[in-house]
């Protein structure tokens, strides 16, 4: 029985994920076709704005500009959506008896799926430029699980906390806001001071960005040393998140009014 | 399991609605919507809940279907997993998916797996009268067709314990004739049902046993004729 219960979550939030990815497409004459307009849309409004500013262009900074960016681009808009899903489901769960774990993880394998169909374009830009697979791609999955896990236990905390005072979503963009800046979206790590780059690696956001560029682009392994401080902060997050739900999971419909 | 046994049990409980308090706003009072209530649900029971507006009643729906916890005392379930289900028309439809897309989903988040769904999906078109427009987006749909997929959706997913609250008949003549009579007969058979209403009536002619909840408490319980008639009499003194 806790088995079927489990597979029946599992089966929700797969079918609402195919749903709202159905149902975004279906919203646009151009459909599916957004998945990769959007992001690269963005990333060439920072490259323009970078290389104007630097003065370093060609291919290996779009794709430089381009893995910082999608990178990115995942992160916040899976938090962001998965934040305010309670909320927005506030209806379905006042009728349903469901967990409330469940829309927050649906709006971000929505934004996970949007995340892999662009990074398709990543592969192929790389491949292009003179950047063919090479051994250290292995080491990719490991990273897009790290981060999607990193994903998850941002975004369960901060749904239930968004809910509860609205006033945290204001405070929430604003820390990305910060984050956006220092995570080298649209510059080099190497272009740091030297005495200044301890700090910017205990950004997990800026350690992945950074292992991406080492791998696709140098060619080089990823520091692993430098994951150290991610899988702490994801760990301490999870401990968070299972607390939180289960504090609140029956109590927080009770709470607010939307 | 036989009938008189109880499915759910409540004990002594309560549910308080906290107010969020806000900066400028610290005196927002606690609301209790129900106090030291204590009362069973019995197998295969027909049970009514009378009340006026703003009594509990959908506040002890929640907290049947598991969406509250209790704040004080208990609630207990005496069969484990037993699956009780708020009967809601078209929660969480997609505008932009069928009919048929969201009947899956729709009976996914109401304890179905989608493997029973979709065996039930012919049922369902069928009973709702769409015809084709069960594969047309949702957002093509007049109000009343949303209802009739809502209700024809509700109606396959047969929980232990059905809770029904005020709904009974819905839809323009035809289809308010058909589903009424579906919701009857969920009343005849062996379903555990518990309907809510303001409308001693409806209670004395489908309920097996009555409560009458005023102010989160039970003021009266027992045969639905007399509790109706003991409502009807004295309902008045709890009006303003």
């Amino acid at each position: 029985m806790f088995l079927q219960t489990i597979r029946r979550y599992a089966d929700i939030i797969l079918y609402r994920t195919i749903a709202g990815i159905k149902s975004e497409s279906r919203q646009r004459y151009l459909g599916y076709l957004w998945f990769f307009l959007e992001p690269l849309l963005s990333t060439s409004v920072f490259y323009v704005a970078y290389s104007q500013i630097t003065g370093s262009r060609g291919p290996d900074s779009v794709l430089m500009i381009l893995i910082g960016a999608l990178l990115w681009q995942w992160f916040e808009g899976a938090i962001m959506a998965g934040a305010n899903s309670i909320k927005s489901k506030f209806h379905v769960l006042n009728q349903c008896n469901l967990p409330k774990f469940l829309f927050p993880l649906v709006s971000i394998a929505v934004h996970t799926w949007k995340f892999l169909c662009v990074s398709v374009v990543i592969f192929l830009l790389a491949f292009f430029i003179g950047h063919p697979p090479n051994i250290h791609w292995l080491y990719l999955p490991l990273f897009f699980v790290l981060q999607l896990l990193l994903i998850i236990s941002i975004s369960l905390p901060i749904s239930i906390g968004v809910t509860l005072w609205a006033d945290l979503q204001i405070v929430v963009s604003s820390v990305f806001r910060i984050f956006f800046f220092i995570s080298g979206i649209f510059f080099d790590s190497r272009q740091i001071p030297e005495n200044l780059r301890e700090y910017f690696y205990y950004n997990p956001m800026a350690v992945f960005i950074d292992a991406g560029r080492a791998i696709l682009l140098r060619n080089e392994a990823p520091a692993l040393e430098q994951l150290e401080i991610a899988i702490i902060v994801t760990l301490l997050l999870f401990v968070t998140a299972f607390f939180l739900h289960g504090y609140y999971d029956k109590k927080i419909l009770k709470l607010i009014n939307a | 399991m036989s009938e008189n046994t109880p499915v759910i049990s409540l004990n002594d409980a309560g549910i308080c609605y906290r107010p969020l308090r806000g900066f400028f706003n610290k005196k927002a009072k606690d609301i209790w919507a129900l106090r030291h209530l204590t009362l069973d649900i019995r197998n295969g029971e027909k049970l009514g809940i009378l009340g006026r507006n703003g009594c509990g009643k959908s506040t002890l729906m929640r907290l049947l279907a598991r969406i509250y916890s209790p704040d004080e005392g208990r609630i207990i379930y005496h069969q484990k997993d037993v699956h009780v289900e708020l009967l809601s028309l078209g929660i969480g439809f997609e505008g932009n998916l069928t009919g048929r897309e969201n009947a899956v989903l729709s009976g996914m988040l109401m304890g179905k797996t989608r493997k029973y769904m979709l065996g039930r999906l012919a049922t369902i078109q069928d009973f709702s009268g769409l015809g084709d427009f069960f594969d047309y987006p949702v957002y093509t749909y007049s109000s009343g067709m949303n209802v009739r997929l809502g209700f024809s959706i509700a109606m396959e997913t047969n929980p232990d314990v059905l809770l029904v609250d005020e709904v009974l008949g819905v839809g323009d003549q035809v289809f308010m004739k058909k589903s009424t009579d579906a919701l009857r007969e969920k009343f005849q058979g062996n379903h555990t049902v518990v309907l809510i209403s303001h409308f001693p009536d409806q209670i004395r002619q489908l309920c097996t046993r009555a409560v009458w909840l005023e102010r989160g408490k039970i003021l009266a319980e027992g045969e639905p004729g007399e509790v109706s008639k003991y409502y009807r009499e004295n309902v008045h003194k709890y009006t303003q």
